[in-house]
């Protein structure tokens, strides 16, 4: 079998969950024997290496992340004519003979379909987010809304990586409930260090993560405990976030790290004592399980995928700051808690590996050959 | 075997409310603010509509049928009286009405429905076993002869305690750990004790009714009553005992499945058969000589695959909660503050620290059928709550 994938970021460059997703799938992948061809736009940074049968391809620049907003001013170009020409680029790179071509989310979608029909080849699409979730349901932009749709239908298969997700593409895109396979992802394992009165959020600052939520309740725990509340990444939030946090009178008990390399992401994992994954809507939060395998608790929103299998954590409504809090404290306080909820996840989070992932989405690729 | 038992377990937690970390120290009203009183009345109700109440009326009448042949056991916790009391008092008056046909036996717990026969030293257990035996006398005018500890906790010390306290008999499981090859059709005696008989649980036949019945995949399903008559009647040994909670009928076990059906063919299938006989707790205490001895160093139980008390002390936060109790334990009764007592009581109530359990596998499933919360953190954090609110007030 010989595997076309078509990405956008891969480590040591990435934002968010789909390139550490990208990036387990296709070393399982290699490690299996699996011809795959990995495309990706060239980063400035570069850096994106192959192994084995996985050869890494780049094909041209983009400005544009799957994160993006066409509001935004930092692009020099118009945000959907830049989206226009990317997919043309893409459509046009993607040559030799493939079984199967695979794509994730909306950025990609367009040359997906084009590719689709070129090579006669059938499509998969792993849905990682859609607009529901990173508009935080506040006014979502119906052009990606469209794509992401038009992507849907034309998919062989789609694959959800959540249940939470299966839901919103049957009720907000109407997509037939027998195209859809949920696979949910995998984590590789960080490894313990020395604790410290860390209370941790990491991900990106924007709506959809709720980092705000995050910020309310640590302002209801300062009220009770000392310790330090660490914002790790970057976003559009940041500003009006260092604002909030000098209004609520905690500046001193806050930090923000700003974005962070692999490996201090994974010092401040291990040396936090409590995670929280305050997302508004989170298709699957792969950062609960980072956290977990550096024997961190957590504390996961309800709208998270991740949710759905995991067991020993605690979950909150994500604008209930004040059982967030309470939650937090109780973690900080308890000793008994944060043992028997370690002992028990660690071995829970043991089951989800990257190759295990590899091997169900290679099942749905043998659905459709 | 002739000789059946048939003892039923009637119980409800004093479930909480939420209690959040900044309710402590607040100065809260304890008896109002720890428990969450209208989801324990809609429970009491729910339990007392679908199960108290068509039982205590079916059993009624099957021993009115029976004229005095059919004869069962009851064991009623002080915190379900204290329910009726509170709620359904018609419930109290059906039990009354059970007792006064004389084919009812009452069997004395512990007031709390607690794990005080765990603590160091059992000054605690034995306030709540009398409070408990006051309690049958004050309201059935009943001294109850055989003892059985919450949730059939059992060791050598618990017996050797109940013995001092003048019972003749005492409740256990028949756990194949303590009996090895031995049947717990018979009556056995703790290991240095003189008069004290011990009951055992024939967990099969329990089960089959308590877990079993509507179970759809059992090589047995549908059982039927003279199914089950006809296997108490070849049971070898002196007496078969069938210890289940009362909640199994209408609760555990819907109506639709039958289970009041087969309550009602019950007794008339097992009396047909020859020299067939119904005995409450006493009368097969009194009856039946010890055969064997058994010895039990560490403690069992009914709860689980593991029959040991794993089920509310297998963690380190169970640990933990049961530390903390009993130090509250030590400084109230070093301070004795009435009020507080009751509320520690009504905490001590071990559902509370079953919650809790984080088994997994078959167990796992039971205990969240049963759980108000939907992980075992969750009850943690919020009894731990209580409890250091509580530690504050005293």
């Amino acid at each position: 079998m010989k595997i076309a994938m078509v990405g956008w970021e891969y480590p040591p460059f990435k934002v968010g969950g789909l390139g550490t997703h990208c990036y387990g799938i296709t070393r399982a992948f290699s490690e299996m024997g699996i011809q795959i061809d990995f495309y990706m736009p060239k980063h400035s940074s570069g850096g994106a290496k192959g192994s084995g049968s996985l050869r890494i391809i780049e094909i041209g620049a983009t400005a544009i992340s799957p994160y993006d907003r066409p509001y935004e001013s930092r692009f020099d170009e118009d945000f959907y004519q830049a989206v226009n020409r990317y997919n043309r680029i893409c459509a046009n790179s993607v040559k030799g003979s493939y079984d199967v071509i695979h794509f994730h989310d909306w950025l990609t979608v367009q040359a997906g379909i084009a590719l689709k029909y070129k090579l006669g080849k059938p499509m998969i699409l792993t849905v990682h987010s859609t607009e529901y979730d990173r508009s935080g349901g506040i006014c979502p932009n119906k052009w990606f809304i469209d794509i992401e749709r038009e992507g849907m239908m034309h998919a062989d298969r789609i694959i959800a990586v959540s249940h939470f997700t299966k839901r919103i593409l049957i009720e907000k895109y109407g997509v037939p409930e027998s195209k859809i396979r949920v696979i949910h992802n995998a984590v590789t394992p960080i490894g313990e260090g020395e604790k410290q009165r860390i209370v941790l959020f990491l991900g990106r600052l924007t709506i959809q993560k709720g980092p705000e939520f995050f910020l309310r309740a640590a302002k209801r725990v300062l009220e009770k405990e000392s310790c330090l509340f660490v914002l790790a990444g970057s976003g559009e939030m940041l500003p009006r976030l260092i604002e909030l946090a000098l209004h609520l009178g905690i500046g001193r008990n806050v930090m923000f790290t700003g974005p962070l390399s692999e490996e201090e992401v994974r010092h401040i994992y291990r040396i936090a004592s409590v995670y929280v994954l305050p997302s508004v809507s989170e298709p699957f939060g792969i950062t609960a399980l980072e956290a977990i395998t550096a024997g961190t608790p957590v504390i996961v929103s309800k709208t998270a995928g991740v949710s759905e299998v995991l067991t020993h954590c605690l979950n909150v409504d994500f604008w209930d700051v004040d059982e967030m809090a309470n939650k937090i404290i109780a973690l900080l306080r308890y000793g008994p808690l944060r043992k028997t909820m370690m002992a028990n996840a660690k071995r829970e989070v043991e089951f989800f590996t990257w190759e295990r992932t590899a091997r169900k989405t290679l099942e749905v690729y043998r659905e459709v050959i | 075997m002739s000789k059946v038992c048939f003892y039923f377990e009637v119980h409800q937690p004093f479930r909480l409310n939420r209690f959040s970390v900044f309710s402590i120290g607040e100065k809260l009203d304890p008896m109002e603010n720890y428990f969450d009183w209208k989801l324990n009345r809609e429970i009491f109700e729910k339990v007392a509509r679908k199960c108290y109440l068509p039982t205590n009326h079916l059993l009624l009448k099957l021993i009115e049928k029976f004229d005095g042949s059919f004869r069962i056991s009851f064991g009623i916790t002080g915190v379900l009286m204290d329910y009726c009391d509170q709620f359904m008092p018609e419930v109290m008056d059906s039990f009354e009405e059970l007792y006064d046909t004389g084919c009812v036996d009452l069997i004395c717990e512990t007031y709390y429905h607690s794990l005080s026969s765990l603590y160091d030293d059992l000054d605690e257990f034995e306030d709540q076993v009398r409070m408990h035996r006051d309690q049958l006398y004050g309201r059935f005018k009943h001294r109850p002869t055989v003892f059985r500890n919450t949730e059939a906790i059992y060791d050598n010390r618990i017996a050797s305690k109940i013995e001092e306290l003048g019972f003749g008999g005492i409740i256990t499981e028949g756990a194949q750990k303590i009996l090895g090859w031995r049947s717990p059709n018979y009556i056995y005696r703790p290991v240095g004790s003189d008069n004290l008989k011990v009951l055992l649980r024939n967990h099969l036949l329990s089960d089959d009714i308590a877990f079993r019945f509507s179970t759809g995949d059992w090589k047995e399903f549908p059982l039927t009553a003279d199914k089950y008559a006809s296997w108490l009647n070849k049971c070898e040994g002196d007496l078969v005992n069938v210890f289940i909670d009362y909640e199994t009928f209408g609760e555990h076990q819907w109506r639709e499945t039958g289970i009041f059906e087969f309550l009602g063919h019950l007794p008339g299938e097992f009396l047909k058969h020859p020299g067939a006989e119904f005995l409450t707790v006493s009368e097969a205490v009194e009856r039946s000589q010890p055969v064997g001895e058994i010895d039990v160093p560490c403690a069992i139980s009914w709860a689980d695959m593991d029959r040991d008390v794993s089920t509310w002390l297998g963690n380190e936060m169970q640990m933990e909660c049961f530390n903390e109790l009993k130090e509250i334990g030590t400084l109230l009764r070093r301070g004795g503050n009435g009020d507080f007592m009751r509320i520690w009581r009504m905490l001590q109530t071990s559902d509370h620290l079953y919650y809790m359990s984080t088994k997994g596998l078959a167990d796992g499933d039971v205990h969240r059928y049963f759980n108000p919360y939907s992980y075992p953190y969750e009850a943690f954090i919020n009894y731990m709550n209580i409890l250091q609110d509580l530690r504050k007030r005293i």
